[in-house]
């Protein structure tokens, strides 16, 4: 069964100039116990959309949505009471930054032992100090930290990075959610703490089942440890699949174009060589483009990309695209096929 | 091909604080040597801490070494006479957002170093800012802009263009593009290259992602704890990696060479 289901769901904001649409249309399932990566370059409303799951964006951002499904309860006819109550039992999100996160004149086992609800303690009032200290620890030692007498009396200043992103997950993992969202963890990390949380993150998925939806900007990152991936741009919906399909297969113009320009997966490229990469640059939120927002800098735009396209399926595998890119592998098998029976 | 920059031993060592008797210091950088050819790139890599970015600010002079010397050209550079290095070797940082002067149009940002370090007129200026924003791929006509009526991958080349306009020989690139998003970064990459043919700049490159590395440069240099652990030819180190360091940034990356 679906996790979460979102069908079309936009985010607009109210300008001087009229209202704009930051998000476009955006379709996002999550399975139980799926690893799934949101991909998308900056402004490309990853963030906004992660906000508004949980909801927690201001009043100024107006949110429509055909479907927004959280376990067969449709959130849009609850009041925003009652959401943010079955949201925070279930959801739980971590930030990029984490020691901007932490409050930083508070100790570690006190902004812990906050985040245990009193529902999980069981026994007598004179016995909860002492579950809930015991609480801190178990949950010190799931995300990885043996020393935890040490990090409960330290204040998250004396603390690596890293350390204070474990922490921030455990403070997430405290109401055992059933689904995590971490938007961009390791984003100012050098590579091997980022290493470490990703892998944490796989094993929360693998071993307690736990659902995670992983936002980045960086698709080279992602791919080894993601199940799915959906890729945005510029606030529409791009293409939605398992990372095999999206990193192998792609077909829409901007996924292949991401795909060619990394670094990392092209290393049978002679070194020095010029890399794939689109034209131009991302456009801002005041003057977006209207129909495909990829069309100015698509190499295979025509004039039907001025309407917006329609999500199609190939087993599985969403894309939005009036052009994608399966064609051409068909027509090369069929030139192959032809080869061949001429030989013969 | 003749070596371009030569650095001979170079240390740094930082005083802490203690007693008369009892000084202590701390060692950034232990007796560190490499050359520079002209058109090739060294690349630098290393955990945080290790000392890159450190040896980044004595290269350009920001701060000075405790011993040893650099010469460019065979010429020894001197750690007072700032304006002969700064028309030789160039910087970038790695957020091109804070280090643009908000209040200064970006013909302001790019007239100060050719007021500063050349003696053209104001017409020879102007004539060469244009030139020079062309050369990045931007218009001539961005030069009445504000650094903030840009985006993140224009800004990195406005402070590209603010390198390049002295005609540098050596430019660092320090985490630079890590903050860029990556069809910008791809693009950003493909005219560093460009640039290199056509002036014959030598780089060299401070980053973490070794995908860059691999792409970018001829010689890699990986550091830790203020010492060269490994050093070479970039593609002979990471196919391979030798020393423990280097080992476990190419494991924590997933990158295997054959």
């Amino acid at each position: 069964m679906n996790l979460l289901d979102i069908r079309n769901l936009s985010i607009e904001l109210d300008t001087p100039n009229g209202r704009i649409r930051a998000v476009d249309k955006v379709s996002l399932s999550i399975k139980e116990g799926e690893f799934r990566g949101l991909v998308g370059e900056s402004g490309s409303g990853k963030s906004l959309l992660a906000q508004a799951i949980i909801g927690v964006l201001s009043d100024k951002w107006h949110v429509h949505a055909d479907r927004f499904h959280w376990r067969g309860i449709d959130l849009l006819r609850l009041t925003i009471d009652e959401r943010r109550a079955l949201l925070c039992r279930d959801v739980a999100m971590i930030f990029q930054e984490p020691m901007s996160c932490l409050d930083p004149t508070t100790l570690i086992g006190d902004q812990l032992s906050e985040a245990i609800d009193t529902s999980q303690l069981s026994g007598h009032f004179w016995q909860r100090k002492k579950q809930r200290q015991e609480a801190v620890i178990k949950l010190l030692h799931k995300v990885g930290i043996k020393k935890h007498n040490q990090c409960i009396n330290s204040y998250p200043h004396q603390l690596t990075e890293a350390i204070c992103q474990r922490v921030m997950i455990a403070i997430a993992l405290a109401g055992r959610p059933i689904l995590l969202i971490a938007d961009e963890p390791t984003a100012t990390m050098e590579s091997t703490n980022q290493g470490q949380i990703f892998r944490l993150l796989a094993n929360l998925n693998q071993l307690k089942n736990m659902s995670i939806l992983l936002i980045s900007h960086d698709l080279e990152n992602l791919t080894h440890w993601t199940s799915t991936i959906t890729v945005m741009y510029s606030g529409q919906f791009v293409e939605a699949g398992t990372t095999e399909q999206i990193f192998n297969k792609s077909m829409h113009p901007y996924t292949r174009a991401l795909v060619d320009s990394s670094t990392k997966a092209n290393l049978q490229l002679p070194t020095k060589s010029r890399l794939m990469t689109l034209p131009g640059s991302i456009p801002i939120l005041q003057h977006l483009p209207i129909g495909c927002r990829l069309g100015p800098r698509c190499p295979r735009a025509q004039q039907t990309c001025v309407s917006a396209p329609k999500v199609s399926n190939f087993h599985g595998h969403k894309v939005s695209c009036h052009f994608p890119l399966i064609r051409e592998i068909t027509k090369k098998n069929s030139v192959k096929h032809k080869k061949v029976k001429g030989i013969k | 091909m003749s070596v371009l920059l030569d650095v001979k031993e170079i240390t740094k060592s930082f005083k802490l604080k203690g007693y008369w008797y009892h000084k202590r210091k701390f060692t950034a950088l232990s007796p560190i040597s490499f050359a520079v050819e002209a058109k090739k790139t060294l690349a630098i890599v290393g955990e945080t801490g290790s000392g890159k970015s450190t040896l980044a600010k004595i290269l350009v002079g920001a701060e000075t070494s405790s011993t040893g010397k650099i010469f460019l050209n065979g010429q020894l550079l001197q750690s007072q006479r700032f304006k002969q290095r700064c028309q030789h070797i160039r910087m970038i940082f790695q957020d091109s957002g804070t280090t643009l002067n908000p209040s200064l149009t970006i013909q302001e940002l790019l007239d100060e170093p050719l007021i500063l370090n050349t003696e053209l007129n104001e017409k020879q200026r102007h004539q060469l800012i244009r030139t020079t924003l062309q050369k990045v791929g931007l218009l001539g006509d961005h030069m009445n802009f504000y650094p903030h009526m840009f985006s993140g991958g224009q800004k990195q080349r406005i402070s590209l263009a603010r390198a390049i306009i002295l005609q540098p020989q050596v430019i660092i690139l320090d985490e630079a593009l890590a903050a860029l998003d990556p069809s910008l970064r791809s693009q950003m990459i493909n005219l560093l290259l460009d640039l290199q043919q056509q002036m014959g700049l030598a780089y060299i490159l401070i980053s973490h992602n070794l995908g860059i590395v691999r792409h970018f440069s001829d010689d890699v240099m990986v550091m830790s704890h203020g010492e060269v652990v490994e050093s070479g030819k970039t593609i002979e180190v990471m196919r391979n990696p030798q020393h423990k360091v280097t080992q476990k940034l190419m494991m924590s990356q997933n990158i295997q060479l054959k």
